[in-house]
């Protein structure tokens, strides 16, 4: 019924396509073409009669017409793939046995589906596994096919019944892999029974710790805590492998054909399908799953709301007791009512089947995935990764998976593949421990950022900067709860205590320190990079007041001294505003330290060493001293003297200043506009002097104005005579 | 045989001199382009290589080679094998980080990620870096070059600030992290 109208809306095509060009000839070729087409289908459906009324016993050997069948059946399977019926048919057909084992494995090899598979093929299939006259390698070729085509399956439920059968072959030493795998994927709540916990502790007695019994106890262990008493590594590495290899390519190739044939050639497809985007969905891993319920509503009496019927916030508040969560946790990813859900039930079977999905597709495709250069595989991937990093920003919480996989990605990473979302979600990994920051980050980065662009530099700088900003505020949120024992996230077993969290701040903040002198060593202080190492200091400077962590970490020299010698002015402003900033949040903290108000103790140390930055700039910039003792940078006189430079001191104040010469000419040329001759030292000189600072802090360098209102007091601006220090007294 | 030694010529001026071995003679030719055509500030010359030892007869013509780069490509056992016993024809005085490493798809599998171990441990052992590229996307192409040329300024002695066996201490490989056994 279907076939004819397609055959006439075919003709139709052909005849309109051919008024457009050669009349004759465009005809007979199209016609000959469509003739071509019809006669492959109905030999197709031929055959397909022919093998589903094949009888018990049949002669495989030398039996040509069996083959040829076969044959035809075999390639439009490769070809275009199978529609749902003739999938039912031909699994019917194999799993029977009625021509015997190796026919049945090379019909299980060529069974792809072109849209999905339905439920009932798969009933049935698992029903002839319990016959239990299959040998061995089809019961493991059909087991690993379910797996292969699980995201293909319409509708579960009635798998799902059947779960006990299903069960029941985990005691089998070669299935067991593969079905844990199918249970995991299968498991509800209602399912985890104390005889099943019993049963796979049993056949992990025998097996020895395997990972796919692991990770199947562990989700029993989510659903039924009490039940599962076994301790199970809180991280574990992914049990299950992929079984989808005899397949996956052909599934892949045929999937891709048909996405672009959708709107041309159905012609294959017998069954009217209700959902044509529901067409290609696993195996390319990237493309995120549309929303689809588990369950079909009729057979579940079960009051539940499915997701893909939200379609308001108001009806997310007033269902979120009974919802049900989708068939495939990845389409939770394009709905933003469903993260809202996710964010806030906290549902841990939820966060470990996501994070399942999300670390296999991860591995799959970036890790494992073939060296294909096309630009449609490289927009896709991109695309995966942009809307798994604003899922992450909406959730404001880094997935584990994600985690993880970053770690081994960074270890091949070309630096260039996907950067920004990459270092996109490094900034959005959770707190390392301190004792294994250095392996799993700050090496792989470090030879990326060694010998890479001034620019690569920056980003990996500034994506630092965000990771530190995000760490601070997790801890300034998380700690006021409880200042000593921190859990480190919503999912993870893991705690830190204050302490831990300081290790791991200290860690990263002196590896940037590092990542920041050296690389302006090496790009010759480029004023990009050094912009970007300032501005993670204006992070660092302000923990303590900000984030209430008492933690302070001076700028190396190897950047402040650049920064203080830099020859643009927005450098030294910015540096003249981390300065003052520290020293509000020292002075504070000493406050609170002689008031004994807080248990912290910060390092005299640090006071010193922050003292010495202070005079120094306050010295070059202030006071006109440059190389004197005590001061942190010190040149022997002689030395100086051979440098033949007049009044060598003068050189960093701020009218001498390379950044602020410029203001210092045009204030020279505005006071005296008749004097030919520049002499800028006559700026010095009394009221000039006030009037020139007044000219200078008032063109924006509000870093710097508030670098001179803390730490120079009024006194010695308005007497014009040296300005001091203060320094933060150090007892 | 034949050593290759970095130091028995006298250097040119504002001249680098790039070595680039791969077996496959594939990718190569590619960065080589690339790389010869992005440098305008200094002369870069690229010589291209299948195996060491060089043949001897122009030995005397070959200018100075500031920076020895082993492509391998992991996909072939046979790109691994060429390297290893292609890297016994270079002279000590190379690894004062004048060698580096290459390796393309790192991101093709579980049979790849063996012999990538084996190359790590190979340049940690060796005290040189190692870098991963794409060498199927011109993207991918066009950062590794970038990358190779920053490395061959400083073994040049073309970055005042910083000299080979310096970078090479910032960015010589180390050991994989045991990710796997947690």
């Amino acid at each position: 019924m279907s076939e004819t109208s397609q055959l006439s809306g075919l003709d139709a095509d052909a005849s309109r396509q051919s008024d457009s060009s050669d009349p004759g000839l465009c005809n007979r070729s199209l016609r000959e073409n469509v003739r071509k087409k019809v006669d492959a289908e109905t030999q197709f459906r031929l055959s397909l009669k022919y093998l589903s009324e094949v009888e018990a016993g049949t002669v495989v050997k030398g039996n040509d017409q069996l083959e040829r069948n076969l044959v035809v059946v075999e390639s439009v399977a490769l070809s275009r793939g199978l529609s749902p019926e003739a999938i039912s048919i031909l699994l019917d057909f194999a799993l029977s046995l009625r021509v015997g084992g190796n026919i049945c494995l090379r019909v299980l090899k060529f069974l792809i589906p072109a849209t999905i598979v339905t439920q009932d093929a798969v009933v049935r299939g698992v029903s002839w596994l319990c016959v239990g006259k299959m040998p061995m390698s089809a019961q493991v070729l059909f087991v690993r096919w379910v797996l292969t085509v699980f995201d293909l399956v319409d509708c579960k439920d009635q798998l799902r019944d059947i779960y006990g059968f299903i069960f029941s072959f985990v005691t089998d030493e070669n299935l067991c892999p593969y079905i844990c795998h199918l249970l995991y994927l299968l498991t509800m709540k209602e399912h985890v029974k104390p005889y099943r916990v019993k049963k796979l502790l049993d056949v992990q007695a025998k097996m020895g710790r395997q990972p796919f019994l692991s990770q199947l106890l562990a989700l029993y262990k989510v659903f039924c805590p009490e039940l599962v008493v076994v301790s199970l590594p809180s991280r574990m590495k992914i049990g299950f492998k992929n079984h989808n290899s005899p397949w996956k390519s052909a599934l892949a190739a045929v999937q891709r054909k048909n996405r672009g044939e959708v709107l041309t050639d159905q012609s294959l497809v017998l069954a009217v399908k209700e959902k044509p985007t529901s067409r290609k969905r696993k195996l390319h891993h990237l493309e995120i799953p549309p929303l689809s319920s588990a369950f079909h509503s009729s057979s579940s009496n079960r009051k539940v709301f499915r997701l893909e019927q939200l379609s308001s916030f108001s009806q997310l508040l007033e269902n979120l007791h009974n919802i049900e969560l989708p068939a495939q946790m990845g389409s939770l990813l394009s709905s933003s009512l469903a993260l809202h859900y996710l964010d806030c039930v906290q549902d841990e079977s939820a966060s470990l089947r996501l994070n399942f999905w999300l670390g296999d597709s991860l591995h799959q495709e970036f890790l494992f995935g073939p060296a294909d250069g096309s630009s449609e595989a490289s927009g896709e991937a991109s695309h995966f990764l942009s809307m798994l990093l604003s899922t992450q920003h909406f959730l404001q919480e880094g997935f584990s998976s994600t985690e993880s996989f970053l770690y081994k990605f960074l270890s091949v990473w070309d630096g260039s593949l996907f950067r920004p979302q990459i270092l996109g979600l490094l900034s959005d990994i959770p707190l390392v421990p301190s004792s294994c920051i250095k392996t799993l980050l700050f090496e792989p980065l470090m030879q990326l950022y060694f010998t890479s662009t001034v620019f690569f530099k920056c980003s990996v700088i500034e994506c630092l900067n965000i990771m530190l900003v995000k760490w601070l505020t997790w801890h300034s949120v998380s700690a006021s709860e409880d200042s000593l024992d921190i859990s480190l996230n919503s999912t993870s077993a893991m705690s830190m205590t204050l302490s831990g969290f300081m290790d791991s701040v200290m860690e990263l903040v002196r590896f940037v320190g590092r990542l920041a002198t050296v690389g302006l060593q090496l790009e010759n202080c480029h004023a990009l990079l050094l912009c970007h190492a300032l501005n993670f200091y204006e992070t660092v400077c302000d923990m303590f007041l900000k984030y209430s962590l008492p933690l302070f970490v001076m700028p190396p020299v190897g950047v402040f001294y650049p920064a203080l010698f830099a020859v643009d002015s927005v450098t030294v402003d910015q540096l003249g505003y981390i300065m003052a900033r520290y020293r509000k949040n020292l002075t504070l903290a000493k406050k609170q330290e002689q008031q004994k108000q807080q248990t912290f103790h910060v390092r005299g140390n640090t006071y010193k060493e922050f003292n010495q930055l202070l005079v120094t700039m306050v010295s070059c910039l202030w006071n006109s001293k440059m190389f004197l003792p005590g001061m942190g940078m010190e040149i022997g006189e002689d030395l100086l003297a051979q440098s033949s430079v007049p009044e060598f001191w003068n050189s960093f104040d701020l009218i001498h200043h390379p950044a602020f010469l410029s203001y210092a000419i045009e204030f020279h040329q505005k006071c005296w506009p008749e004097r030919r001759d520049v002499d800028l030292n006559s700026i010095k000189v009394g009221k000039y002097r006030n009037w020139y600072m007044e000219f200078l802090l008032n063109q924006g360098f509000d870093g710097l104005k508030e670098f001179v209102q803390v730490n120079i007091n009024q006194r010695s601006i308005s007497s014009g005579s040296q300005g001091d220090g203060q320094p933060v007294s150090q007892t | 045989m034949a050593l290759l030694t970095p130091f028995n010529k006298m250097p040119e001026l504002n001249t680098a001199n790039i070595l680039l071995v791969e077996n496959e003679e594939q990718f190569q030719t590619k960065l080589a382009d690339v790389i010869v055509n992005y440098e305008k500030q200094i002369n870069v010359n690229v010589r291209l290589a299948r195996k060491l030892p060089l043949p001897i007869e122009n030995a005397d013509t070959r200018p100075r080679i500031d920076l020895v780069v082993f492509i391998v490509n992991l996909i072939y056992e046979r790109s691994l094998q060429a390297m290893e016993s292609s890297i016994k024809h270079l002279d000590s005085g190379f690894f004062v980080g004048k060698v580096c490493f290459l390796v393309t798809g790192a991101r093709c599998g579980s049979v790849s990620h063996e012999r990538l171990l084996s190359v790590r441990k190979l340049a940690a052992s060796l005290h040189c870096p190692m870098l991963c590229a794409e060498d199927q996307t011109t993207e991918g192409v066009r950062a590794a070059a970038l990358r190779l040329l920053s490395i061959v300024k400083v073994s040049a002695g073309l970055v005042p600030t910083a000299t080979a066996l310096y970078l090479s201490a910032l960015t010589r490989c180390t050991l994989p992290a045991e990710l796997d056994q947690d």
